[in-house]
């Protein structure tokens, strides 16, 4: 989240300042040092890593011991398998924002409809942890 | 007058509000405005007509309000913790069973 938001803010300023470089003295092994910025990598959470961590938060969230162990895999779907109804999933959301220290936009957030596609969402935020 | 909220805004408020609970410090405000917020919406749960969906939606929102500024407020103090919690309740590790 940091890191999206971050490349967001300094995307104009350093390129004014790049610019700014430039035009005085054109060093342009000074600009590219000064717009190197050292970000750690992308997570690169494993699915199966993920998974796991997916149905615990499941298990632990409010409503979680209420979930019938054997019906949690990847294709099980909230609504019709776990009998989580609207509010319960929120809950379930916000509990998985809070493990991974993501965010998952509310639209987003409405079509998540099975663990697997809360997992392969997961994969694909770079910022997950 | 009052328009009644769709699901999706319904659903956007009881993020908040569970969100905003679970800023609180101290164990036992965090948990009975996480038990109040569940309560109050499944209560509403059944609401059909318009103008009650508006008007519950309305005081929600206005409770939300209260709600933050608590847990700000709450975040100014430092509590103990209780032995019913957990030390580390961030990030836990998945069970050694697997899954």
């Amino acid at each position: 989240m940091l890191r999206s938001a971050l490349a967001r803010c300094s995307a104009r300023p350093s390129a004014a300042a790049a610019r700014a470089l430039t035009a005085r003295r054109a060093p342009i092994s000074a600009v590219s040092a000064l717009s190197a910025r050292f970000y750690s990598p992308p997570s690169n959470l494993d699915k199966s890593a993920i998974t796991g961590r997916v149905i615990d938060v499941l298990k632990t969230f409010n409503k979680g011991s209420e979930v019938a162990a054997d019906k949690v895999s990847a294709a099980s779907s909230f609504q019709k398998d776990l009998g989580l109804d609207s509010l319960d999933i929120v809950e379930f959301i916000v509990a998985v924002e809070q493990e991974f220290s993501i965010e998952i936009p509310d639209k987003v957030a409405d079509d998540l409809k099975t663990i697997g596609q809360t997992v392969e969402y997961i994969k694909n935020e770079t910022d997950a942890s | 007058m009052a328009v009644a909220p769709t699901r999706l805004q319904v659903l956007a408020l009881y993020k908040q509000f569970i969100k905003n609970s679970k800023q609180f410090n101290n164990y036992n405000f965090r948990e009975y405005f996480l038990r109040r917020s569940r309560e109050s919406f499944r209560a509403n749960v059944a609401l059909q007509k318009p103008e009650e969906v508006a008007r519950a939606f309305a005081d929600a929102k206005e409770e939300l309000g209260v709600l933050k500024r608590q847990a700000i407020i709450s975040q100014m103090y430092t509590f103990d913790k209780l032995v019913v919690e957990p030390l580390d309740s961030q990030k836990h590790t998945p069970s050694p069973t697997g899954v």
